[in-house]
């Protein structure tokens, strides 16, 4: 059976960026469910536990204290299990080698950390809009590519 | 190895759903669009037997007639951009006479269930078919435009900006750049 | 011309030796022979004067012999006897003499024959006579008649005698004409040789005093040389050297000795005396290098500190190889300069460079500063004001709100700002990917990026097919995205903004405004818009970091755009120039080295 939310998870060491992604999220009309952590290390302890609720869009921080999230991003990719996962970067920098270099990595979503609230929820529900379609409408994820 | 597949969802759907069907010795007929009459009544352990099977390919039945439209709506979307030719007049003509609504029903239907609109699902599809081809090689940007009835490249490549938020080249660059690094794997 | 040749060469001074030692060799086998000619031609006098003294004589003793029996014939006297019996002793002896004398000439050998014939027969009829005197039985008649065969041998004696004689005579002559032939060729022969002989020295001398002169030319101007090359090393502050290879000596230039602070020559030439100027931890370096130069026929340079007589650091650097000379002895000459100074310099240059990659790493890390930490905070900012505004803007009196549209401007601009800087900074990153690119995709790409604005203001690019180029795709992306936007940024109001953008292959010598005069290849490309332009004296002002030409309440801002685009170009080592006019518009050319 289908479940009828969607699942978010976010990794982010900034406690202020964290309070306006959930605050964001709960804004938007849609029905999601979402998780955060302070670090890469909490966020792949998570993943990796057996029995975790795996998301189906992951928002990763690229500067985060123990791992970052270009490893993060690494060690999932490395892992059939995590297929499945919408990765996004959720970052301050705009640098366009960065861009590509975190898309031929295998994120599928960079999104550059918008300086209004209400960028932010439009950035976030076009992210999971997208990735619903992706989700829902058989699209083909390998070529699921976006830039905000 | 690494090989590369394309497959149509329809056909494999619809051969799934015969077999299962066959399998579990349920009198049908199928009506196309995910849509299938049950000519007799199944016993209920039998039934969801049935369902359950289908839950494994990711098949579901769904009760409300609401998603049925809607999945006919997508369905009808995907048919437009894979036979432009068929497609004469204007989408929504063309959706609203195809499935017997009119527009506005049919379109604000489709916002609720998807949290998106019909225009936005059939950018979204059309970008993604234009994927689809240019990761296949065998076309052109300027052919790919030409085939999705886009008056010029530039537009397709504006569209492609707007939706994925990167440029075709990129977009082209970054899959073969992927492609590179599974091949040294 | 051969000729020439050959007189010029040394062969001709050993032939003109060799050929008058064989002149007077000739000479003297010719005056030698002549000499002895001339001894026998006197022999040959001598000896026919004393032929014919020896037949008169023999005449004598026979006339003698005869008076001697005739006066013993007339007297009957005993003592006529004796001149008769000596003469006859002494006629012997002489015909002996005689004989002995023409024992070589065939001829006078004859006519001897035939005069000891008559001789004989003479002596036979004297002592017959003689005989029958004594005997007493000669009578008149018999004498009378032995009288006449007596005279009549005795002319037929000296007619003989006269004979040879005369044959001696006529040989005499002979010889003596031929002797007088000899010595008349001799002389003449001698001369002429002689005179040859003397042309030849002569032109041997002025030969040898041209030589001279040359020689002394050339050893002037090889003084010369010297003077100057070791006046060269003076000033240059280098000294050659030579080893030879077979004994391993070392000859040093005075120079050497000044470079190490000693006088001229002033010790042994030697490599160890050298080495004992290296520094001490540069001496196995040294000595490993130069114990191998024979062997590996060459000296690669090598850089090496050592320690004056005057206890000063200096570096030397020291390069030799093998050449052979025209004996085809093998020699290593080599050069030892004094390089403190550049050493010293390209220490300093190296300590610069490394105070620079410092302080450009410091400047890339105050970048990321810039770019992430001052972002995080400012973009909280936004966000918080951004919240602010949104749920509690109705609460807000007036003023509160205004203050609040404030902030949120002056904190949009700094955001573009520090998003400027930040590109700013990108482009002048170290770490630069070339990749060869078509220019037409990367122009695609900005207007794919600009294409809101594009569509906003309904500008219009026109532009020629750009060509295939070596650069950093991202870069040259941003260059074309400035350089639109800037256009699409200053267009006139209500005028749709018309950007062609035109390219040509120029060489650096056509194009005046590249400060280049070389064959190099460039690309050519003009942007050129019909947008509000600039004054012309503004045209390389807007390139600078932060200039900005209007109000930034007129046109929104950073004055970092611009001065981007320079460092973009300045990275391909290209050129970017601007031209304007005022409410006609303004050109940027920009010129990409075609590598």
């Amino acid at each position: 059976m289908q479940k009828e939310y969607i699942h978010i998870i976010l990794a982010d060491d900034d406690e202020d960026d964290r309070l306006f992604f959930t605050d964001a999220f709960e804004e938007l009309k849609i029905n999601t469910k979402v998780n955060t952590f302070a670090d890469g290390v909490a966020l792949m302890n998570y993943l990796n536990q057996p029995d975790a609720v795996l998301p189906d869009v992951l928002f990763l921080d690229l500067n985060m204290p123990r791992k970052n999230g270009i490893e993060c991003l690494d060690e999932i990719k490395s892992d059939e299990k995590f297929n499945d996962i919408a990765i996004a970067i959720f970052s301050t920098s705009s640098s366009e080698e960065h861009i590509e270099e975190t898309f031929v990595r295998g994120a599928n979503i960079y999104i550059k950390k918008p300086s209004d609230f209400a960028t932010l929820k439009k950035v976030l529900s076009d992210v999971v809009t997208l990735n619903w379609q992706y989700h829902t409408s058989g699209l083909n994820k390998d070529n699921f590519l976006m830039r905000i | 190895m690494k090989i590369y597949i394309k497959f149509d969802f329809n056909t494999v759907c619809r051969k799934v759903l015969e077999d299962q069907l066959e399998k579990h010795k349920i009198k049908h007929r199928i009506l196309g669009f995910g849509e299938v009459e049950i000519l007799e009544k199944t016993e209920t352990v039998a039934f969801s037997a049935f369902t359950a099977e289908l839950a494994e390919y990711g098949i579901s039945i769904i009760e409300n007639q609401k998603t049925v439209l809607v999945q006919k709506i997508k369905d009808t979307i995907l048919e437009m951009i894979h036979n432009p030719e068929l497609v004469t007049v204007k989408s929504s003509v063309y959706l609203s006479e195809k499935l017997s609504h009119s527009y506005g029903y049919l379109s604000n239907l489709f916002s609720d269930v998807t949290y998106t609109s019909i225009e936005n699902y059939i950018i979204i599809q059309k970008i993604e078919h234009a994927k689809q081809l240019m990761v296949s090689g065998q076309l052109s940007l300027t052919e790919i435009a030409f085939k999705l009835n886009y008056s010029s490249v530039a537009h397709l490549s504006t569209q492609f900006k707007n939706v994925t938020g990167i440029t075709p080249s990129a977009f082209q660059r970054i899959i073969n750049k992927r492609k590179e690094i599974a091949l040294k794997k | 011309m051969k000729l020439h040749a050959f007189y010029k060469s040394p062969t001709f001074l050993k032939s003109v030796f060799v050929v008058s030692i064989f002149a007077i060799f000739f000479i003297s086998a010719v005056t030698f022979k002549h000499i002895n000619l001339l001894n026998n031609s006197s022999k040959w006098v001598t000896h026919s004067y004393e032929v014919n003294l020896e037949l008169e004589r023999l005449f004598s003793y026979l006339k003698d012999s005869e008076t001697g029996q005739r006066g013993f014939l007339i007297t009957k006297d005993s003592t006529f006897l004796e001149p008769y019996l000596h003469a006859k002793e002494k006629i012997d002896r002489s015909f002996k003499i005689v004989k002995s004398y023409t024992k070589d000439n065939p001829l006078q050998e004859n006519n001897i024959r035939k005069l000891e014939f008559y001789i004989n027969k003479r002596q036979n009829y004297l002592s017959k006579t003689l005989h029958m005197s004594l005997n007493r039985s000669l009578s008149d008649e018999q004498l009378k008649e032995k009288m006449i065969i007596g005279k009549l041998t005795m002319d037929s004696v000296r007619s003989h005698i006269n004979e040879m004689i005369l044959l001696e005579k006529k040989n005499l002559i002979a010889r003596e004409l031929s002797y007088k032939d000899t010595i008349k060729i001799t002389p003449i022969f001698v001369y002429i040789t002689l005179l040859i002989t003397l042309v030849l020295i002569s032109i041997s001398y002025i030969r040898i005093n041209k030589d001279l002169e040359k020689m002394q030319v050339s050893n002037n101007r090889l003084k010369l040389l010297n003077e100057s090359s070791s006046l060269a090393e003076m000033v240059g502050n280098f000294g050659s050297w030579q080893q030879d290879i077979t004994t391993g000596v070392f000859t040093f230039s005075d120079n050497i000795y000044r470079l190490l602070g000693c006088e001229p020559q002033s010790f042994k030439k030697g490599q160890d005396d050298f080495i004992k100027f290296v520094h001490p931890e540069d001496r196995h370096t040294f000595e490993g290098l130069t114990s191998e130069q024979i062997d590996n026929k060459n000296l690669p340079a090598f850089t090496y500190r050592v320690t004056t007589k005057d206890k000063k650091l200096r570096y030397f650097r020291t390069t030799g190889r093998i050449v052979t000379n025209k004996m085809g002895n093998d020699l290593l000459i080599g050069t030892t300069s004094d390089v403190t100074d550049e050493v010293l310099s390209s220490l300093s240059l190296e300590q610069q460079n490394l105070e620079l990659e410092a302080s450009n790493k410091e400047l890339l890390a105050f970048n990321y500063v810039a770019s992430h930490d001052l972002q995080e905070p400012l973009r909280k900012i936004q966000t918080f004001i951004s919240r602010l505004s949104d749920k509690e803007y109705d609460k807000l009196s007036d003023n509160g709100k205004e203050y609040i549209n404030r902030i949120l401007s002056s904190a949009e601009r700094m955001r573009i700002l520090i998003d400027d800087l930040l590109q700013y900074s990108r482009a002048n990153k170290t770490e630069k990917v070339f990749e060869k690119v078509n220019l037409n995709d990367l122009l695609e790409n900005a207007k794919v990026d600009l294409a809101q604005s594009i569509e906003e203001k309904s500008a219009v690019i026109e532009h020629e097919s750009l060509p295939k180029m070596t650069v950093i795709p991202f870069q040259i992306q941003q260059l074309f995205i400035n350089l639109i936007g800037n256009s699409l940024k200053y267009s006139k109001d209500n005028v749709p903004p018309n950007i062609k953008i035109s390219c040509q292959k120029v060489t650096a010598t056509e194009e005046t405004q590249i400060p280049k005069n070389t064959k190099d290849k460039f690309y050519k490309i003009t942007f050129e818009d019909n947008g509000i332009g600039f004054e012309q004296e503004y045209a390389e002002k807007i390139f600078i970091l932060f200039n900005r030409l209007h109000n930034k309440n007129d046109y929104a801002g950073t004055g970092i755009g611009l001065a981007i685009c320079k460092k973009i170009v300045e990275n391909h080592r290209g050129f970017i120039f601007a031209k304007g006019e005022p409410n006609i518009g303004a050109t940027f050319t920009i010129y990409l080295a075609d590598n």
